[in-house]
């Protein structure tokens, strides 16, 4: 098998007090009031060459709304002011991880802009520096090399798109974040994910990485046997990256089998003719083919020589060469596209594909890909497929691709070419001083491994507890209340770690979720109201509720009973259950226990329950009719 | 010798030794392994203890002196050749619009190897960069000076009235000047003057981002500018902009009433006290404003100005000295700003009353901008009235300078002067101030 290399991008955000070039705060916004719009277009390089990606984001003529509201963003993420000097506190947050990292520390940081003109930056382009040069770090006895530490500022965050434009929120434009390009490893889609872990609590123990949703991604570079670089952005869960690998794996393999097909064939590149078949299409039988035709809508179809049947063709599953040209198309806003291979399917009948094939000329061996949409969409997008279906021959294209939900990756745009990048003339290059290198090298953090290891040791925990703690940053708030209550130190740290998951996957609003009510229900286990048990119960309450702990004890009549109590009601269960006791004897101790726990759950310690009610039951045995 | 523009002490003896040029490749051994990268030229203000490479990814990396222990020029920089896409066709019979170009770039290409930012020359350059020009007008770029907006002076207004007064003659039907935004408003004031009656519409067209950035304001300031040029049926000196943050609508300024009021914004340029001569969007003009000069009509221009007037902003404790060293410089009319309706301290109204005794011309303005001076509300205002001071009403203070500079440049002095100078001549100044 070809040698799959994955090359991760990791970007973090810094949990830094200001943006990166102005003085606002980091905060996310929920209203706009102001909005202005902008359209972007390709800067020319000393070549008169224009990046592919900026020419296809230009060429898609559509325009950029961006909202803003002035807690999060001034002039300076309007691009209506002049950047103001890089913050100097997110500059010795990044030198620190990329000391960390073990990299070297650049003297002179010279901030660039690389253009992006996909609207999630005013300016056109990011503002990115280097700041730390090479490094490694060990991963289960891989050593993973590292090439650069960037300091760069965040992108827009998109609120929405149609056709006419897209629309951004300018909170996140500005955030400091680090980029940690790795050298490529083996595409082993497990080793992958462990690389990306591992790195992810690497930041985390500085101390210098902003926490929450959308505050990590990563971006991975996949090729497969020394082919083109596909890069993949924008990946948020880390247990997506494994599966978009193996999908990559398969989709580029595809490619390169059907480059070896035509190969295999003699061919250099694959031929491509089109004409307007509206005219053809006209009244066809097919239901879909009427659909894509209603309103005005134009079909042009292009033959593609010496590509008959491997359009629709599945060497490896979910991955097939059709699919990628009707990817090509949506990204470019057409929707409409029907190749030969599923004619059949789609309800073409044979004698309109001899009309077809009439109208554009060409053989029976030739594959068809008919595009149908808007006309000015549809001229656009021919020219792209054929050229697309032209390279086939090459294997597989570089380009920007997105992942899906699913862990699938779909066709963004062309790979933005190295003529991107020019400095930021507004921002001087900043010289990093020798007291600034000390300082850095005098916080260097523990190691998580030994950090993990530590809580370990001290609180025997279970590792996977111990991770999960160091994993959601509570180890300090895990400490302080492991140290003052008297419960188990594991229990806390299941309430942790394990309760606000698994509260959230039975629907529970994230937005009430608070420490201080996590805290207060352990004091509550702690000084015996209410049960352990009752714990995930009353905190549900309380967070759906907003109520207390103890209010929501009290509404759920959760509020733990104190042993006289709790044997009265034993004693009630025994009684009833006497024919039951008498006929089994200690045998009737499941289904009693079974009876009690419907009663007394949340209210009595499980445990408690079980060993009063053994009593009872022997007590009972023993006593005399 | 190759060329190592920007460095110096170590830094450049070290570069020299290894027998190194801008441009070239360059394999840097440190302490901790080994760069390769394009040298790139060293900013005026770096030190001479760093060497800038750009690596391969595109970034630059600034490597201390003190780590690095081997230079050595792996291949020798290629100067790239420029060729842009070639621009969209014209079709036939669009009108003609000459653009001048005196400094600020209209539009620029990048040098990615160094950073550098290369103005465009000529007509397919442009066209080729802002092809939406080709749909507009026959454009004729003519890069006339390549100087700051802010070492722009009378002699180059001169020089661009002159060059206008020319293609008036040449069957241009518009002509449009690019200029850097800080100067603007001057240049254009002083051409409304000495283009006064001019039969075609001149347009001065800046912008506040520079063209080597994807979202410079340049394209569309500059399609409108053409555009306006092109296809108005009005003449005159006009300024155009950004109406507001969004690259939708351009303000067409008149040239006379139009100020820079903002350092940075897009929309900078607003008109004071009157509403805008029009509004151009992407569809073409979109509202223009009644009585504006109609193409064609007679004109005799006077292209030259003296700089003998000087501009002083009043101030709480302004020594009566500054009045006499302008007085001293030279300065035959000074324009003054004035606090509110335009008032000065005794100590300065006591040196502009010997300014005039001695011949010269004193003219006030207000530091408000907007509004009208009056000088017959308070005291300090009749006595400046009665001194010889003239008051200018609502005319802007950059505007009554370069129109002191322009009738001086006519030869008129005395009564003759003072009568230009209060005179409307080109729209700047009205008698009426309205609401909004």
């Amino acid at each position: 098998m070809e040698r799959l290399l994955v090359g991760l991008e990791l970007h973090q955000q810094l949990a830094s007090s200001t943006k990166l070039f102005c003085a606002c705060p980091t905060v996310k916004t929920e209203e706009f009031p102001g909005k202005f719009e902008r359209r972007l277009r390709p800067a020319q390089s000393e070549t008169g060459h224009l990046d592919p990606a900026a020419v296809f984001e230009f060429a898609k003529g559509r325009s950029n709304l961006y909202f803003w509201n002035p807690e999060s963003s001034c002039l300076v993420e309007a691009d209506e002011e002049p950047p103001h000097p890089l913050s100097r506190e997110a500059l010795r947050d990044s030198l620190l991880i990329a000391a960390t990292l073990g990299s070297h520390l650049m003297g002179e940081v010279h901030v660039m802009r690389k253009i992006v003109i996909d609207g999630s930056n005013t300016t056109g382009f990011q503002r990115t520096a280097v700041v730390g040069l090479g490094g490694s770090f060990d991963v289960d006895g891989v050593r993973v090399g590292v090439q650069t530490v960037t300091l760069e500022e965040d992108a827009a965050r998109i609120l929405g798109e149609d056709d006419a434009s897209r629309h951004w929120g300018l909170d996140r434009l500005g955030v400091p974040l680090v980029e940690i390009a790795l050298e490529p490893v083996d595409g082993d889609p497990d080793l992958v994910g462990r690389v990306a872990l591992h790195l992810g609590r690497v930041l985390r123990s500085t101390g210098k990485a902003a926490r929450g949703l959308g505050t990590i991604r990563q971006d991975m570079n996949v090729s497969l046997g020394g082919g083109k670089v596909v890069e993949v952005k924008g990946v948020q869960k880390l247990n997506l990256l494994p599966k978009v690998v193996e999908y990559e794996r398969r989709r580029q393999s595809m490619l390169r089998r059907v480059a070896e097909e035509l190969q295999g064939k003699g061919a250099r590149r694959v031929a491509c003719v089109h004409a307007d078949v509206t005219g053809v299409l006209r009244g066809s039988a097919s239901p879909v083919v009427s659909k894509l035709l209603s309103g005005g809508a134009k079909a042009v179809c292009i033959a593609a020589t010496g590509l008959g049947g491997l359009l629709g063709w599945e060497p490896e599953p979910g991955v097939r060469l059709g699919k990628e040209l009707a990817e090509v198309a949506r990204a470019n806003g057409v929707g409409g596209v029907i190749h030969s291979d599923e004619f059949e399917k789609q309800g073409i009948q044979p004698v309109e594909e001899a009309a077809i094939r009439r109208a554009v000329g060409c053989g029976s061996e030739d594959a068809l890909v008919i595009v149908a949409g808007r006309a000015d969409a549809v001229d656009r997008v021919v020219p792209l497929l054929a050229d697309r279906l032209g390279a086939c021959v090459d294997g597989v294209p570089a380009e920007t691709r997105a992942p899906t939900d699913g862990g699938e990756t779909r066709y963004m745009r062309p790979r933005a070419g190295s003529q991107r990048m020019y400095p930021e003339t507004d921002v001087p290059d900043i010289t990093v001083t020798e007291a600034e290198e000390a300082e850095i090298s005098r916080e260097a953090p523990e190691d998580w491994r030994s950090r993990v290891g530590r809580l370990e040791r001290e609180w025997s925990l279970s590792r996977d507890l111990a991770l999960k703690l160091y994993d959601a940053d509570e180890i300090e708030r895990f400490e302080e209340l492991a140290r003052r209550l008297e419960i188990e130190a594991s229990f806390i740290a299941s309430v942790f770690v394990d309760l606000p998951a698994r509260l959230s996957r039975e629907g529970v609003a994230e937005s009430g979720y608070s420490h201080s009510a996590l805290a207060q229900a352990l004091e509550a286990v702690a000084s015996g109201v209410v049960a352990k048990e009752a714990v995930p119960d009353v905190l549900k309450a309380a967070w759906e509720k907003g109520m207390t702990v103890e209010q929501a004890a009290g509404a759920l009549g959760l509020e733990r009973i104190d042993e006289v109590h709790l044997a009265g009601i034993l004693d009630g269960i025994v009684s009833r259950q006497a024919a039951l006791i008498r006929e089994k004897g200690d045998a009737a101790f499941s289904p009693l226990m079974g009876e009690a726990m419907k009663e007394l759950r949340g209210k009595a310690d499980g445990a408690l329950i079980a060993r009063l009610l053994r009593e009872k039951i022997a007590g009972f045995s023993r006593a005399p009719d | 010798m190759g060329d190592l523009s920007g460095y110096k002490g170590a830094a450049l003896r070290l570069l020299e030794g290894a027998g190194a040029a801008v441009g070239d490749v360059l394999e840097v051994r440190t302490a901790w392994g080994a760069v390769t990268g394009t040298l790139v030229p060293r900013y005026l203000y770096g030190d001479g203890e760093h060497v800038v490479l750009k690596l391969k990814s595109g970034y630059n990396v600034g490597l201390s002196l003190e780590d690095i222990s081997e230079v050595r020029v792996s291949a020798k920089g290629e100067k790239p050749s420029f060729s842009p896409p070639p621009p969209p066709e014209s079709p036939e019979g669009l009108p003609r619009v000459l653009v001048i170009g005196t400094g600020g770039t209209i539009a620029s290409r990048i040098d990615y190897r160094t950073g550098a930012v290369r103005p465009a020359v000529t007509s397919d350059e442009l066209r080729s960069l802002v092809p939406e020009l080709s749909q507009v007008a026959r454009v004729d770029p003519e890069i006339m000076f390549d100087i700051m907006s802010e070492n722009i002076a009378p002699s180059h207004w001169t020089k661009l009235a002159r060059r206008v007064a020319r293609a008036v003659g040449e069957e241009v039907d518009g002509v449009v000047i690019t200029h850097g935004t800080d100067t603007l408003g001057y240049t254009a004031a002083a051409l409304s003057f000495a283009l006064a009656g001019v039969p075609i519409p001149v347009v001065l067209v800046g912008a506040q981002r520079s063209p080597d950035r994807p979202s410079s304001d340049a394209p569309l300031n500059l399609i409108a500018a053409v555009s306006v040029a092109a296809t108005a049926n009005f003449s005159g000196v006009y300024v155009a902009m950004h109406l507001n943050e969004s690259d939708d609508r351009i303000a067409i300024h008149r040239g006379t009433r139009v100020r820079k009021n903002h350092t940075s914004r897009r929309d900078a340029f607003e008109s004071v006290d009157v509403p805008l001569a029009a509004v151009w969007g992407r569809g073409g003009l979109e509202h223009v404003a009644e009585g504006l000069p109609p193409r064609g009509r007679e004109f005799e221009p006077s292209v030259r100005f003296d700089e003998g007037a000087a501009l002083l902003k009043f101030y709480p404790s302004m020594p009566g000295a500054l009045v006499r060293a302008a007085r001293r410089s030279g300065a035959k009319v000074i324009i003054m700003e004035g606090t509110g309706l335009g008032h000065v301290s005794e100590e300065v109204a006591k040196e502009l009353k010997s300014f005039i005794r001695s011949g010269g011309m004193a003219c006030m303005t207000s530091q408000c901008i907007r509004g009208r001076t009056d000088l017959s509300v308070y005291d300090t205002g009749r006595d400046l009235i009665h001194m010889g001071v003239l008051q200018l009403g609502d005319m802007l203070p950059e505007t009554a300078l370069a129109k002191a500079m322009w009738v001086l440049g006519t030869g008129a002095r005395g009564e003759k002067a003072r009568k230009l100078m209060a005179e409307d001549l080109a729209g700047e100044t009205t008698a009426r101030t309205f609401p909004g």
